[in-house]
This record gives C-alpha cells, sequence and structure tokens, in this order.
C-alpha cells in the first residue's frame, strides 16, 4: 500500500492520539524535570471567622502569592533537573534502609512501598486470571449446547459491570459484618476484620481483580477454543495421549497468541491497579504506584498540588509497564517481520 | 392510588414554594458550584426559585473550583466555600469583596457571618460544623457513667461499657485514612494548644504536643472497631444508627441523622455534648461553609448572583430545614441537636487553621499516621517522616525556601 | 474414530459441572445482592443478617412487600424477556430488518423489548395483583419485605434520567468515531507490512499503558480556559470546552484508540489479502475496495470491538467527573456523587438503586449480543 493511502488511512487515528495522549505526555514529561511556583511574600494578615456566636480574629504572618498588574498571580517556571525524581524515589533513605537491612524501614518508603505492592499484585493476578480464565472458557466448552448460552452471560457480569459499582458491591459484602464478613464468622466461629490488616485487604483486591477481568479471558480463550483444528486433535486421541497430554500439546499452542493477548492487557491493566486502592479504601495499609501518582496531583483543599513529582511518578510508572512489556512484545516483532 | 400520591405531592411542593417563593424575579443567567452536602442541596434549591439559575453540587468541586474562577470570564458566578477551600481562591484573586453589596442588599447578614480579610467581607458563612461528642445517653445512664469530658474519662466509660458487655466496640471514630484521620490528627493537636508552623513555613509537629495527640488517637482505637482504617463519617453514623456504638466525637452535620426514623434503631437516644477537652483547649476545630462571588464577571452579575445568594440565605428558608446543619443565619433555633457545637465553640475550640502550608501539612498526616497506628513506626519517626513529606511537598509549592 | 474416546468421564463432567456452578454463583452473586439491597428500607439493606436482607422485616412493617404472586409475576415476566431476546429478537431482526440496515433494527428491537417489559413490570403486573390478590388468600399476602421507593428518589426526584440521556450520548458518540477512525487505521495497519506501521502500534501500546489520571488532570485547566486560548481563531464564538459532552467524546475516544487499533487490526489480518487485492485488480482503489470488500464482512469484528468501547465509554468515571459539570453529568459520577463524604444511610441505598439502574442496561446489551461477541472473537479480533 503506497504511503499516501495508509497516512490517509492511519491518519485521523493518529491525529487524535497526538492530540489527546502524545501532546500531554510531552508536556508531562517536560513538567517532571521543572517546577512551577507562584513567588510568595510573607505579610501580616487580619483574618475573622465566625465562631458560634461572636468571632475570632486573628492577626497573623501568612505567606501570600503576589499578583501581576492585571490580577493574575506571578508564576515562575525553574528547571530543577532530576530533583521531582528523587523526591519521589528518596534513594537516600532507601539505601540507609537496606544497609541496615531493615525490609520494614524499607517499605515504610512511599515509592517502594506502591512498587512492591503493585509489582505483587501484577504478578500474583495475572497466573490466577489466565488460569481462572482457561478454566472457566475449557469447561463452557465442554458444557452441553444448552447451558452454555446463559452461562457465558453469567461469566461476562463482572466484566461489564462498572468497576466503580462492582468495587463497592464487594465491599459491602466484606465490610464490617457485610454479609460475608458475617458468614464467615458464623463458620469460622471467630471475631473476623477483613479490612484491618494489610494482607486481607491484598487479598480481596486481588480477588476483585481476577473477578473482574477473568471473564474476559475466558471468552477470549473461549472464542479461540471452537477454531482449534479438530484433526490434530483426533490423531492425538489415536496417538493415545491423555486429556491432560492434549490439553498440553494442542490446545494450549493453539491458544498461545491468545495468551499473550491477555497477558499484555492485563499486565498493562493491572501495573496501573487504582480503582480497588480507592474501592477499598486500602490507603492506610497499602498503596499502589498509580494511586501515589494521583495523591501527587490532586490538589488538596488548599490548592497546592504536586504537579513536578506527579510527572515524575508518572514516567516512572510508565517505564516500568514498558519493562514488563518487552518480552511479550518481542512475540508481535518477530510475527510482523515473520508475516510479511 | 399511585397517581393520588404524585398529585398531594405536586400540591405539598407547590404550597412549599409558595412559603417560601423568591421575593424579586432573576433575569441574568447564574450558575454555582458548591459541595454536594445537603446544607447546600437546600440553600441552592432556594435559590433556584428566583429562575434563571442553575447549581453544581459537584464532588469534585475542590478541584474544578480554582481553575473555573480563574476563567475569564469565570464559568460559574457563586461558590460555596469553606475555611480550607477559601484560600486557594483567595490567593488567586479569584473571588471579589462584598462590602458594597452588603451595604446595599445585605441587612440581614450578622457581623458573626462576614469572612474578613484585612478588614475586606470576601464570604457569607451559613453554618458552622465541629466534631463534638456524642453518646448514648440511655446506655451512660444504665451504668451510672456520667457523661465523659475528656478523652481519658471516655475510655474509662468505654471500659465500663466493654466490661458490661453492652456493645463490643464502645467507641467510634472518623479515623479512614486521608483527610478524616489527618483531621482527628489537627483536633487532638489544637486541643494540646499545639502551632503546626514556627518561621517561614517551617513544621512544627514533631513535639510534645505531636506525641500527646498521637498517643490519644493510639489509646482510642483499642476500643473501635479495628477496621478504624477505613470508617469515615458516614460508617460511623452508621455504626451509631445500628446501635454498635455508644460514643464518638463526630461531625455537628450528622447529628439530625440519629433521630432520623426511617435509618436510625436509636432515635431520641443520642445526646450531644462539648469535644473532649485536651489540656489547652477542645479537641475539635471549627468550621465554616459560606458563599462567595467570583470576581471574573460584570457587576450587575455581581448584583444579581449576591441578591439571588440572600434569597437562598432567608430566614424562613432557614427555619424549614432547622436540622440541615449548624446555621448561622436568622431563623435557625438552636435545639438539642446544635448543643454540642455550642457548647464546644463556648469552651473555646480554636478555628481550623487554614492556609496554604495547612493544606499541604493535613495531607501529609493524612498519608503518614496510618503507619504509626498500625505499628510500623514509632511516634517519633512518624513525626519525623510527616515534617519530611510536607517540607519536601512545600518546597515544590515555593512555600518553604 | 469414535467420538466415544472424547468423552469425559462421570468424575471429571461432576467436577466440571460443580466448578461451573461454583463460578457462576461466584460471578453473579454481588449483582444479585445489590439488586435485592436496592429494594430494602436501609435499616435492612445495611442489616448484617443475610436473612433480615433478603426477607426485610423492618421494610414489611412500614407496609411495603410483595406476595409470592407478585414474585411469580415478576419471574415470569424477566423469562419471558429473557427468553424474546435471545431467542426470537435475532431471527426477527433478520428477516424484517433490510440487510443495510441491521443495525437500525437491533436497535428498534431492543427499544421495543424494553417498552414491553416496563409495560408488563409497571402496567400489567401490578393490575393482576390488585384485582387477583385479595381473592388468593395466603398466596396473596406480602411475605417479603419490598420497596421500590429508591427508584422513584433516583429517577423521579433526582432526575437520573437527565444522568442516562447524557450517558446514552457519550456512549453513542464513543462508541460511533471509536469505530469509525479505529476501523480505517486498523485496516491500513493490517495491510502495510511497513516498519512505520509496526511502531506505530507500539507507541500506542505505550500510550495505552499511561496512567488516565495524568493526562486527564492536564486537561482541565486547558478544556476551562478554552474560550480564552480560542478566542484568537474563533473570535467571539470561541465555546468553552469545559462541561461540554463532546469534549468528553473526543477524549474517550483518544484514550481507546490503541485498543481499538490493535483488536481492529488482528482482525482484518485474518480477512485474506486476497480479496481487496482482487478488487483492485478490478480497477478499485483502496478505498473502494475497503468499502465494496471489506465492509460487508467486517461486522463481527467490529461488533465486538464496539462493546469495548461502549464499556469504556459507559462505565468511565475518570473523565467525565472530571470534564463535565452537573448539567451533563453521565451516570457513572453522578451514583459516585451520592456516595461522597456526606452521605446519609438513605443516600447510600438510593445509590444502590442507581447503581442496579445503570447495570440494567448493560445486562440487556449482553443478552443481546453475546452470540456477535463470541464470533466476533472467533473470527480473529483478537489475536496476539
Amino acid at each position: 500500500m503506497p504511503f499516501k493511502t495508509f497516512a490517509a488511512f492511519v491518519g485521523p487515528s493518529i491525529f487524535m492520539m497526538l492530540l489527546f495522549i502524545a501532546f500531554p505526555l510531552a508536556s508531562v514529561f517536560s513538567q517532571s524535570f521543572h517546577v512551577t511556583q507562584p513567588v510568595y511574600e510573607i505579610v501580616e494578615v487580619e483574618t475573622c471567622t465566625p465562631g458560634f456566636l461572636t468571632q475570632t480574629c486573628i492577626t497573623e504572618e501568612k505567606s501570600v502569592p503576589k499578583l501581576d498588574e492585571n490580577g493574575e498571580l506571578i508564576k515562575i517556571r525553574r528547571f530543577v533537573g532530576l530533583q521531582s525524581y528523587a523526591n519521589v524515589l528518596e534513594l537516600g533513605r532507601a539505601k540507609e534502609a537496606l544497609a541496615t537491612g531493615s525490609w520494614q524501614a524499607f517499605q515504610n518508603i512511599d515509592f517502594w512501598k506502591a512498587l512492591r505492592f503493585t509489582l505483587t499484585f501484577t504478578l500474583i493476578t495475572l497466573p490466577l486470571v489466565l488460569g481462572v480464565g482457561l478454566l472457566i472458557a475449557l469447561v463452557i466448552n465442554n458444557a452441553s449446547a444448552r447451558v452454555r448460552g446463559p452461562v457465558i452471560f453469567v461469566s461476562l457480569l463482572p466484566f461489564i459491570i462498572t468497576p466503580v459499582i462492582g468495587a463497592l458491591s464487594i465491599n459491602w459484602l466484606f465490610r464490617g459484618d457485610g454479609i460475608l464478613t458475617a458468614t464467615l464468622e458464623w463458620w469460622l466461629a471467630r471475631d473476623i476484620a477483613m479490612f484491618a490488616q494489610a494482607w486481607t485487604i491484598e487479598i480481596l483486591m486481588m480477588l476483585y481483580r481476577v473477578w473482574h477481568v477473568a471473564p474476559f479471558a475466558a471468552i477470549v480463550f473461549y472464542a479461540g477454543l471452537q477454531t482449534v483444528n479438530q484433526d490434530s486433535l483426533e490423531s492425538a486421541v489415536i496417538d493415545g495421549a491423555s486429556r491432560w497430554q492434549r490439553l498440553r500439546y494442542v490446545v494450549i499452542p493453539h491458544l498461545m497468541p491468545l495468551i499473550v493477548f491477555v497477558t499484555m492487557i492485563h499486565l498493562m491493566d493491572s501495573y496501573r491497579v487504582f480503582e480497588e486502592v480507592v474501592g477499598f479504601s486500602s490507603q492506610g495499609h497499602v498503596i499502589s504506584l498509580q494511586w501515589l501518582t494521583y495523591d501527587f496531583l490532586i490538589p488538596d483543599q488548599a490548592g497546592n498540588r504536586s504537579i513536578s513529582r506527579a510527572s515524575a511518578s508518572a514516567m516512572l510508572t510508565m517505564i516500568g509497564i514498558v519493562l514488563l512489556l518487552i518480552a511479550p512484545l518481542r512475540r508481535t516483532w518477530r510475527e510482523h517481520k515473520g508475516g510479511h | 392510588m399511585k397517581l393520588k400520591h404524585l398529585l398531594l405531592a405536586g400540591v405539598a411542593s407547590l404550597l412549599g414554594t409558595g412559603a417560601m417563593a423568591c421575593s424579586f424575579e432573576n433575569t441574568v443567567p447564574l450558575k454555582s458550584l458548591s459541595a454536594g452536602f445537603e446544607a447546600w442541596k437546600v440553600v441552592t434549591d432556594a435559590m433556584a426559585e428566583c429562575g434563571n439559575f442553575e447549581a453544581s453540587l459537584d464532588q469534585e468541586f475542590k478541584e474544578k473550583q480554582p481553575a473555573a474562577f480563574a476563567a475569564n470570564p469565570s464559568l460559574y458566578h457563586i461558590g460555596g466555600v469553606a475555611n480550607a477551600t477559601l484560600i486557594p481562591l483567595l490567593n488567586e484573586g479569584t473571588i471579589r469583596p462584598l462590602d458594597d453589596l452588603i451595604a446595599k442588599y445585605g441587612a440581614g447578614i450578622k457581623p458573626n457571618q462576614m469572612i474578613k480579610i484585612d478588614g475586606k467581607t470576601y464570604a457569607i458563612a451559613m453554618m458552622v460544623n465541629a466534631q463534638h461528642l456524642m453518646y448514648r445517653e440511655d446506655i451512660l445512664n444504665d451504668l451510672g457513667i456520667a457523661a465523659p469530658t475528656t478523652y481519658a474519662e471516655m475510655m474509662a466509660a468505654a471500659d465500663k461499657i466493654k466490661a458490661a458487655g453492652v456493645v463490643d466496640y464502645p467507641i467510634g471514630g472518623t479515623f479512614k485514612t486521608g483527610w478524616n484521620l489527618a483531621e482527628e490528627f489537627v483536633n487532638n493537636f489544637l486541643g494540646e494548644g499545639g502551632e503546626f508552623f514556627g518561621e517561614g513555613n517551617m513544621p512544627n509537629i514533631n513535639n510534645a504536643q505531636g506525641m500527646a495527640a498521637l498517643e490519644v488517637m493510639k489509646a482510642l482505637t483499642a476500643y473501635m472497631d479495628p477496621e478504624y482504617l477505613v470508617s469515615d463519617s458516614t460508617y460511623v453514623q452508621q455504626q451509631f444508627q445500628q446501635g454498635k456504638i455508644a460514643m464518638a466525637n463526630l461531625w455537628a452535620s450528622r447529628a439530625g441523622a440519629m433521630n432520623d426514623a426511617a435509618e436510625s434503631q436509636v432515635v431520641g437516644k443520642v445526646t450531644m455534648a462539648a469535644a473532649p477537652m485536651g489540656s489547652a483547649a477542645p479537641a475539635s476545630s471549627l468550621w465554616w461553609d459560606g458563599i462567595v462571588i467570583a470576581a471574573n464577571i460584570t457587576d450587575e452579575e455581581a448584583e444579581a448572583a449576591f441578591k439571588v445568594a440572600m434569597e437562598g440565605l432567608k430566614p424562613d428558608v432557614i427555619a424549614a430545614n432547622n436540622d440541615a446543619a449548624v446555621w448561622l443565619v436568622d431563623g435557625f433555633t438552636a435545639g438539642p441537636l446544635a448543643a454540642g457545637a455550642a457548647a464546644t465553640a463556648a469552651a473555646g475550640a480554636r478555628p481550623y487553621p487554614a492556609s496554604g502550608p495547612m493544606g499541604i501539612m493535613h495531607t501529609a498526616l493524612g498519608n503518614g499516621i496510618a503507619a504509626y497506628l498500625n505499628g510500623d513506626k514509632d511516634a517519633a519517626t512518624t513525626l519525623a517522616d510527616i515534617e519530611a513529606a510536607y517540607t519536601t511537598a512545600a518546597k515544590e509549592a515555593g512555600l518553604v525556601k | 474414530m469414535s467420538a466415544k474416546s472424547m468423552q469425559p468421564s462421570f468424575g471429571l463432567k461432576l467436577a466440571s459441572g460443580s466448578f461451573l456452578a461454583f463460578w457462576c454463583l461466584v460471578a453473579a452473586f454481588p449483582i444479585f445482592w445489590i439488586l435485592v439491597m436496592s429494594f430494602k428500607s436501609p435499616v435492612d439493606a445495611f442489616n448484617e443478617s443475610a436473612l433480615s436482607v433478603i426477607f426485610g422485616p423492618s421494610t414489611l412493617a412500614t407496609g411495603k412487600g410483595v406476595s409470592a404472586l407478585d414474585i411469580l409475576l415478576l419471574i415470569g415476566i424477566v423469562w419471558l424477556t429473557a427468553w424474546i431476546t435471545t431467542k426470537r429478537l435475532p431471527n426477527l431482526v433478520r428477516s424484517y430488518a433490510p440487510a443495510g440496515a441491521q443495525a437500525i433494527g437491533w436497535g428498534i428491537g431492543v427499544l421495543a423489548l424494553a417498552v414491553m417489559f416496563l409495560v408488563l413490570m409497571l402496567g400489567v403486573a401490578p393490575w393482576i395483583t390488585s384485582s387477583l390478590g385479595p381473592s388468593l388468600g395466603p398466596l396473596g399476602r406480602d411475605i417479603i419485605g419490598f420497596t421500590t421507593e429508591h427508584y422513584t428518589t433516583v429517577w423521579v426526584d433526582r432526575g437520573f434520567s437527565r444522568n442516562f440521556q447524557n450517558s446514552l450520548l457519550v456512549t453513542a458518540g464513543v462508541v460511533t468515531i471509536s469505530l469509525t477512525v479505529g476501523t480505517l487505521a486498523g485496516y491500513g495497519l493490517a495491510r502495510s507490512g511497513s516498519n512505520l506501521a509496526f511502531w506505530i502500534l507500539i507507541v500506542a501500546l505505550v500510550f495505552r499503558a499511561l496512567p488516565p489520571s495524568v493526562l486527564v488532570a492536564g486537561y482541565l485547566p486547558v478544556v476551562i480556559n478554552s474560550a480564552e486560548w480560542l478566542a484568537p481563531l474563533l473570535g467571539e464564538n470561541a465555546p468553552t470546552l469545559y462541561g461540554k459532552p463532546w469534549t468528553v467524546i473526543a477524549v474517550l475516544v483518544a484514550i481507546n484508540q490503541p485498543f481499538t487499533i490493535w483488536m481492529l487490526r488482528s482482525f482484518f489480518q485474518n480477512i485474506p489479502a486476497e480479496l481487496d487485492e482482487a478488487a483492485r485488480v478490478d480497477g478499485c482503489s483502496h478505498f473502494q475496495a475497503f468499502r465494496r470488500v471489506i465492509m460487508p464482512v467486517m461486522w463481527p469484528g467490529v461488533i465486538t470491538t464496539g462493546l469495548f468501547s461502549f464499556l469504556l465509554g459507559y462505565n468511565d468515571f475518570l473523565v467525565t467527573s472530571l470534564l463535565l459539570d452537573a448539567q451533563n453529568q453521565t451516570m457513572v459520577p453522578a451514583i459516585a456523587g451520592m456516595f461522597n463524604m456526606e452521605t446519609t444511610t438513605t443516600d447510600q441505598v438510593v445509590a444502590v438503586a442507581a447503581a442496579v439502574s445503570i447495570t440494567a442496561p448493560l445486562f440487556l446489551l449482553v443478552m443481546v449480543f453475546q452470540r456477535q461477541i463470541v464470533s466476533g472473537l472467533t473470527a480473529g479480533a483478537v489475536k496476539g
């Protein structure tokens, strides 16, 4: 296909991505090396605020930003090099903690705490999603045609439900004396508080993610199973291959491209784990990298936000994902070269 | 049957609007942006009676307000703010002084309602809010316990309640990691008489008062549901309503819910009292919510906006929604539900020390304290780490050299 | 070769059957549970005993409940709707809709079905119970606490229908534009063997890896101030982009592009290139070949990809909550607003009812398109 035609086909898509993703990305990249600050001056201010019946007036020194003659905030932008990255990574503290051999002290540093959880979360849920998804797909495929439709429908529910609502509904089931916690308590005859310690929350978050994503994997694998070559399955049976061997040597190789696809999507999505942290309000115990970025980014009640650190943390998150994706991507590259 | 209900509701609402109808016909299109809680709903509904008015009750208002008011022309005319959310608008000069408008149209405004910065009024407060003690009077009376006035007494009472086996977790607390947890620290730190900042906005919490505040908080958690780090005001309120807790230092705006028969099982049993005393002041801080008018709009728009806002704060609107908040406006009758807030203010509770640096400090506290309550860090390390986190963020914001 | 040796043993059948039953329970339970909660008074809905939540004694005490007759009717209506959707609707659409207008046929069919469901639920069923109920004795007596007042609050008092319309507008916009732009790009990428095509894909993938909150926060000031910076270009009429559904649609389409072009590219790769090459030999340009040859066979892949776009647009919270004002708010941020800091228990149950309302259209959608999703995926919409 000539380049001009190619450009015409791809153009609109590229334009939208450039405008709404690449352009903001460039600004995030540049922000991560700069800080932008208002110029403050210290002035004495009298502030009067209401009490219940009478007013309290306090005179104190306050930092007030300067405005220019148009009434606009004066802001200066300064190049700070890797300072924001250093502030996020806190390498000095990390080194010190590791030197004393204290894992606990190391895990008290936000970035490393978030990285630890994000990686654990990603690497534990990945095999679970693939395994559970494959299992559901195989079982549905072997089920009789009459139940297949309804079962696929029910299986898809966790995937289509609005994530905010899915997390909340799981939350209600376990929070406080939620219905499932109460059932567990009755069954084990002991008091259980699922949100009181880090490990139970982590398990809940992972279970939620597997519940939410496994149907996607299942439906993709189920579609793949429809195109398994029946001849090679049958010849495997003739060769005396057991059920497990057929799965191992015929079905899984056939599904391999799909497994890579699901793996890639899942790595990207779970490395950006965020909804779970908010949905389960786990900040007191565990945080994730994207939550950390978000926390830098949202303004506090007085309107300050740490844009530079948020940008640095976002860039670090992106680098992390790219590293994770190199292995599956090399496969795509080989295919791309081989396919043409 | 259904139709009849609808008709009745329709008639009732017509009658309602008849009683509160706006005194003038507004012709200037106006918009407001505020938080979404009940009091704002009451006030903006009354403003809408004047016509040509659209209210945004937005939970993201904190994030949108500074940018929306900085646009020229401003996207909103009226803003709803509190102590802290006033700061960014004030700093960026995007709200206007109201003194001339008050002189013209604000005859009903009490001096107590005017938020003055260097003598100029920038906001009209409509309500106050503070955390104060709520307790189950029936339980305490049964066990012969006097109403606690300090945290020590509160914990002694909790011991007795626990021993008597009335409830599993006698104390509730808004200890959810983040804003709520930080607010509890602020309350206790102010109660101990602490000052958050020293010279040049340097942090000043790693001291005896900070330690005392942290220790009280940790001691309290022993009497709480172990999931305290996820319990916000709504959850504590629910625990009260379901009869699971006996005492809590909870927001005055939540008092009304205790007597809401539709959701509460403890109607009439919860009493409001002053916040527990710290060594210097009650462990509470006074908040206000109020109205500001944008700077980047025409004077006619500002005048219309102010007039409409005043219609929202009319005495009959307030009287009709007396229990929705602790109002500062004429028309409010302080009943037993407001007793706690009044007693807390009378005992000398300090206003929340809102400022730019305090915004950063609040966030740092909210993120840092959980590690101490979890037992991951000791008190001194926790406070030192929070100060370090504050300093990093304040340097980035340009507040600390 | 006998099919017998491929038949599973009884033990395996039992194991896989019970696993399937278990999975269905796990998949459906949370959703079933919020459905139950949404019909109870606040005291019952957040009760710690499962039985209280199901039977709703305090809801019943206020005189709101359903009888066995009501329950039977309800089950009947739901079953009927499900049956028509899955069994009859596809045939009806196929036989009545003209070949080119299948999508419109589906739209009309689904709409008619929804109207029928509402008429049965709100018109026929109450009529039957009120006329038959008293004469049936115990069958007609209320046994389970049940109230629809939260739904009335959501849809009537809170004006949720406006949020619903906004959601529809945003979702429809996202799906249409995303598919139009994405199909072209996916086809171009699939038919180009150049390294540029590969690198575009890789870069798109990296774009997808970006934390969206960072991008979105960057849009906010730009979008709010658009009247100022667009003024030199458009003069007086420069619009404020903040709060406009079109802004949100554009942003969501862009965020979703990487995924869309990846899926559609692999789908087009599975359509033999000989097809359009033959058309080109006959003198068609690339665009003509695309329109005449590819478009008729691309629907399975497009429907599947479209479903993912639909989910993204319909379920999005981050972009819609930040870039839309109250007048144009969609359903998800509206619900999140009901859960915000200053809510009461009643508000929470109202929010649960809203959450069920927002899930219902998704239900219907999957019921209708389930077969198409699977066939689209089978035809290769996903492949490494």
